[in-house]
């Protein structure tokens, strides 16, 4: 019998429930894939000789060296009320101008003017509520956003920190790059009263006079303001006033769908579509399969990101909880007929490399991997895939040569 | 929706049959052996990472880093104990290595700025008791939460406890009891 498996009270309630939770934490296939394609890239490496008391005279060199490269940043904006911005300049040659000016900002954080002379430099600013980084004229400056994304920020422009920690176009124009994030994870930038979301891309966000516009380079982006979304393609560009409830003073292109009433049936079946991942989820985690199905197979019906979500799940449970390999192939291939643009079509595309391989079917997997590395170029998957295939073209005439 | 659900590590007779194949494929150089190896063991080591207080944003190094020490540390394995012990003895010391190093950093961070720095967590964990208990695991000393963890989380017998810490049967059931109603105690607190 597990520990408190009676509990007595809430308290320990709360804790047995914790304790459970914590044995389903297991991580996702992505990370899963990501690390392993990091380790591979370690056992390709030969492995190091031993020196002895060398290797440990080095080892606590690095150590120390290690610290100073945490403790400098953190000694060195002394003179500034927070000053994270200054600190990681020291790991750049922009260090020698950043920050020119420190000063409280609105709610007491730290206000920074960047002025790098390397403007290349990446600049790790401490994305704390209120915390801003600002250009003047002639000035640019790249900031990192956290999880490998970054913002390049344009002359009179400004970034700051919301809430809840999310990156917030004051004034001006940035041009963002956000590696392609994990299922379940989107990288949210607000503007004004809108959030624009991404799995992974690269677009601009411009908030100018009362307008905030929104143009994309690459992939595929979400402006959302409540519950409306308006969903935008490489190419597209958006522009929404920055009030919403003020007239706007030049013409602006609202978001295309129109804002139903709450009260309408149309919003009770899209609050009830919403809520299929989450039910279908908790289903599975019953065991019970079938109804996951069921209920994102209604989902999949449906349009928008539940929908899509739906469609791609449906291929993971068959292939993953059916042991449908072929199956959960035609069904992420129907995925990528119904979303070509979707914002899981690069997990779609490597799924069906994947299981393909694993089934076998080397031709099949190779034609899906060339056509991966064509269509995603720039993906960050691309070493992992171009492995893959390397291996599947091996397999492939070895079987000729036989 | 997150991706796949990666299944938990059997701990088996049968699966420690297959660890020693394993072992002796991923010696003699086969990579499809280590694939099979990090694809056992993986889910584990997520799991163990983080409640040891791993946070999110630097699970991946710590997998990466825990892997990477299994490879080079493999041909001194003598297979006296099974190879999840192993791996999870690797794991405990990197984490509270790794937690050294955190505290230190916030530590000086604290010093200099008097504010902590913004934690990075996993949307998906934010409204699950995970959260609430990884605040109570935080609280614990590193020993005493290194075997609640192997014991309520992970699974392990007192015997598997003792060999990936290193210590007395006995002091393992002593950290446990202490653990257990430092937790409890954590509990009503918050409650």
């Amino acid at each position: 019998m597990n520990w408190l498996e009676t509990p007595q009270d809430d308290s320990e309630r709360l804790l047995r429930e914790g304790l459970d939770q914590a044995t389903k934490r297991l991580g996702d296939e992505i990370t899963h894939r990501r690390v392993w394609a990091r380790v591979a890239d370690a056992l390709e490496k030969p492995q190091p000789r031993v020196y002895g008391r060398v290797v440990f005279a080095s080892a606590a060199l690095v150590i120390l060296v290690g610290a100073g490269a945490v403790a400098l940043p953190r000694l060195l904006p002394i003179h500034g009320s927070r000053g994270a911005a200054a600190g990681a300049a020291t790991k750049s040659p922009a260090h020698a101008a950043l920050p020119s000016q420190t000063e409280p900002g609105a709610s007491g954080a730290a206000e920074v003017t960047a002025t790098p002379v390397d403007q290349t430099a990446l600049l790790e600013s401490e994305r704390v509520p209120g915390h801003v980084v600002r250009t003047r004229a002639g000035e640019h400056a790249r900031v990192a956003l956290g999880g490998g994304a970054e913002a390049e920020l344009a002359e009179n422009s400004a970034i700051t920190w919301d809430g809840q920690h999310r990156p917030s176009i004051e004034q001006g124009s940035a041009l963002l790059s956000v590696p392609h994030q994990p299922p379940g994870w989107r990288f949210s930038v607000t503007a004004g009263p809108y959030v624009v979301t991404v799995v992974g891309t690269k677009f601009e966000v411009h908030v100018a006079n009362r307008t905030v516009g929104v143009e994309v380079s690459e992939g595929v982006v979400e402006v959302w303001r409540g519950s409306r979304s308006t969903r935008l393609v490489a190419g597209d560009s958006w522009n929404g006033p920055l009030r919403p409830d003020e007239a706007p003073a030049a013409p602006a292109a609202l978001p295309a769908e129109k804002p139903q009433p709450v009260t309408s049936l149309s919003a009770k079946v899209a609050s009830l579509a919403n809520r299929g991942p989450q039910d279908a989820q908790a289903a599975l985690q019953a065991g019970d399969t079938g109804k996951a199905i069921d209920i994102l197979t209604r989902a999949a019906q449906g349009s928008g990101p539940t929908a899509e979500n739906a469609a791609y799940e449906l291929g993971r449970i068959t292939r993953y909880n059916l042991n449908h390999p072929r199956q959960a192939v035609a069904l992420w291939d129907k995925y990528r007929t119904r979303f070509p643009t979707g914002l899981l079509r690069t997990e779609a595309d490597l799924s069906i490399v994947d299981t393909l391989s694993n089934l076998g079917d080397v031709r099949a997997a190779l034609a899906e991997a060339d056509a991966f590395l064509a269509r995603h170029p720039q993906s960050e998957r691309r070493l992992e895939v171009q492995k893959l295939a390397e291996r599947l073209r091996a397999a492939q005439s070895a079987a000729g040569q036989r | 929706m997150g991706g796949k659900q990666l299944t938990k590590t059997p701990s088996t007779t049968q699966a420690s049959l297959a660890d020693a194949e394993i072992v002796n494929a991923c010696r003699s150089g086969d990579t499809a052996a280590w694939r099979s190896l990090y694809d056992r063991y993986a889910p584990l080591v997520h799991r163990f990472s983080a409640a040891l207080g791993v946070p999110i944003d630097e699970r991946e190094d710590a997998a990466q880093d825990i892997f990477v020490a299994v490879y080079r540390s493999l041909r001194h394995f003598r297979g006296e104990a099974q190879l999840s012990t192993w791996i999870y003895r690797i794991a405990a010391r990197h984490a509270i290595r790794m937690g050294r190093r955190r505290r230190t950093r916030e530590m000086m961070h604290l010093t200099m700025v008097k504010e902590k720095p913004p934690i990075a967590t996993d949307p998906s964990e934010r409204s699950t008791h995970i959260a609430t208990l990884d605040r109570m695991l935080a609280k614990l000393p590193p020993k005493k939460r290194t075997v609640l963890v192997l014991f309520e989380i992970e699974g392990l017998s007192a015997k598997e406890i003792s060999d990936v810490v290193g210590c007395p049967e006995n002091t393992v059931w002593s950290r446990l009891h202490h653990a257990r109603a430092e937790m409890v105690k954590a509990a009503r607190r918050m409650v």
